[in-house]
């Protein structure tokens, strides 16, 4: 090919490129197109195999070094203590629920939720572009669904493609997630603000917020049920002439990412959708 | 056949990015290899296929990382043309002056992912003065370290050939 032809070719798929991200940076919340997906299916599975492998000769050299029956009990104490995690995790927005009933506000929690674990096959949580690729298996999972670590909410799924997601996480500059100051009971924008931090927007500075106050999710934003653990308040400044300005430190270390769960519906019982269908026929 | 070796020179940098990963949570920040299989194929002088190599290996980066897909792909498709370019002009052969087309690409390639998140405002941070001189340096030494495997693998190849032509012309009559 000539040079100049070479150079028009070169012209036009760096236009086509610079369309391509401007359409992407225009609407994030548009559905992934086939290029993306494509890709996607071609890096999770080798990220996927190469976690697998990596966890394999871990556990390998853990099995070697210890004896059968301590890591035998230690599993089982570790499966205990996961459940158990989870159990508080539900309990702390079965709470939220009871307290808002005894104060007769009338408001109603959303139905409740059960948690599907997914496996982390790429997690890199230091570079600019901060991502968590999961296997969420042959059941999928969907745009929009909350992920949560056993200490607390980490993000949103973005994208799936097949059995593979791409979680947005909550320290990502571009989240955002409305949340509710336990004490203090007022709701407010949590924004990501980069590794490891978050910051709570939109709190009147004539609320008294006080530092170690928790954070849970609002539960009107339409991802995240309320009453899940976000965060604690580490720093409260005055910001603009309205609003404090409020760091919050990350309820889910990301420094150290164990199991995460995928929030699911709770489906009604069977017989009372039976029951219904049958009503409206 | 140059289209499968580059695939399966691109799932190898896959895996070997996830592993590094995997191993340590500032891999991404302080390597780039897909950028290292991009200048290697600009490094060969063609101009076409370096774009459209640079452009996939951005794109494949690009799905592992949380920011608008195509950021990288447009990046490393500029730094591979270029350097197809230079190649056009110069033989390099010192290996000073192999680190620094390597080094130049890397900086190229931080400087482009900025502004570009600048330009589209996409939620990205620049990297700190540590972070970028580790990046340069951490893709001077891979690229000398994939060119000196790529040279020797190479020859080996050529001896190969070589012997088998010769046996087959020294034939028994």
């Amino acid at each position: 090919m000539n040079p100049r032809r070479t150079r028009l070719l070169f012209l036009a798929l760096v236009v086509g490129q610079l369309f391509l991200l401007a359409s992407r940076v225009r609407d994030p919340d548009a559905p992934p197109s086939l290029l993306e997906r494509t890709f996607l299916r071609f890096t999770a599975p080798l990220g996927g195999l190469v976690a697998a492998a990596g966890g394999a000769v871990a556990e390998a050299h853990a099995a070697r070094r210890s004896r059968a029956e301590l890591e035998a009990e230690n599993r089982a104490l570790r499966e205990e203590v996961v459940e158990l995690r989870r159990l508080r995790l539900r309990l702390s927005g079965l709470a939220l629920e009871a307290e808002e009933l005894a104060r007769g506000s009338g408001l109603t929690v959303g139905s409740g939720f059960v948690l599907r674990p997914a496996r982390v096959v790429y997690f890199d949580r230091d570079s600019q572009l901060r991502t968590l690729l999961l296997d969420v298996g042959a059941r999928g999972a969907r745009r929009d669904q909350a992920v949560l670590a056993e200490t607390g909410v980490i993000g949103r799924i973005v994208e799936v493609s097949g059995r593979w997601a791409k979680v947005q996480l909550l320290t990502d500059r571009a989240a955002a997630a409305a949340v509710l100051l336990e004490d203090a009971r007022r709701q407010g924008v949590l924004r990501g603000a980069g590794p490891g931090r978050l910051e709570l927007d939109y709190v009147p500075r004539q609320v008294e917020v006080a530092v170690g106050e928790r954070l849970v999710t609002a539960g009107i934003d339409g991802v995240y049920p309320r009453g899940l653990p976000v965060g604690v308040v580490t720093a409260v400044e005055p910001g603009s002439e309205m609003f404090h300005h409020i760091t919050i430190a990350p309820a889910a270390d990301f420094s150290n990412l164990g199991p995460v769960f995928l929030l699911e519906r709770e489906q009604p019982p069977t017989e009372l959708i039976d029951r219904e269908s049958r009503g409206g026929r | 056949m140059a289209v499968v070796r580059f695939l399966l020179a691109l799932a190898a940098v896959t895996a070997a990015h996830c592993l590094g990963t995997w191993l340590w949570n500032g891999f991404p920040l302080a390597v780039d290899l897909f950028l290292v299989l991009a200048v290697m194929v600009g490094r060969q002088g063609h101009a076409v296929p370096a774009m459209f190599g640079g452009m996939v290996a951005g794109w494949t980066a690009d799905s592992l990382s949380g920011g608008p897909f195509g950021l990288h792909g447009l990046a490393d498709c500029v730094v591979a043309f270029a350097t197809a370019l230079a190649a056009q002009q110069l033989v390099v052969q010192r290996r000073s002056s192999l680190a620094a087309i390597f080094a130049a690409a890397a900086l190229a390639q931080s400087l482009l992912l900025m502004l570009l998140g600048y330009l589209f405002r996409a939620g990205t941070d620049a990297p700190s003065l540590l972070w970028l001189v580790a990046k340069v340096a951490s893709t001077a030494v891979a690229g000398l370290a994939w060119t000196a495997l790529a040279g020797a693998f190479g020859r080996r190849l050529s001896a190969r050939r070589g012997r088998r032509r010769a046996d087959a012309l020294t034939l028994p009559r």
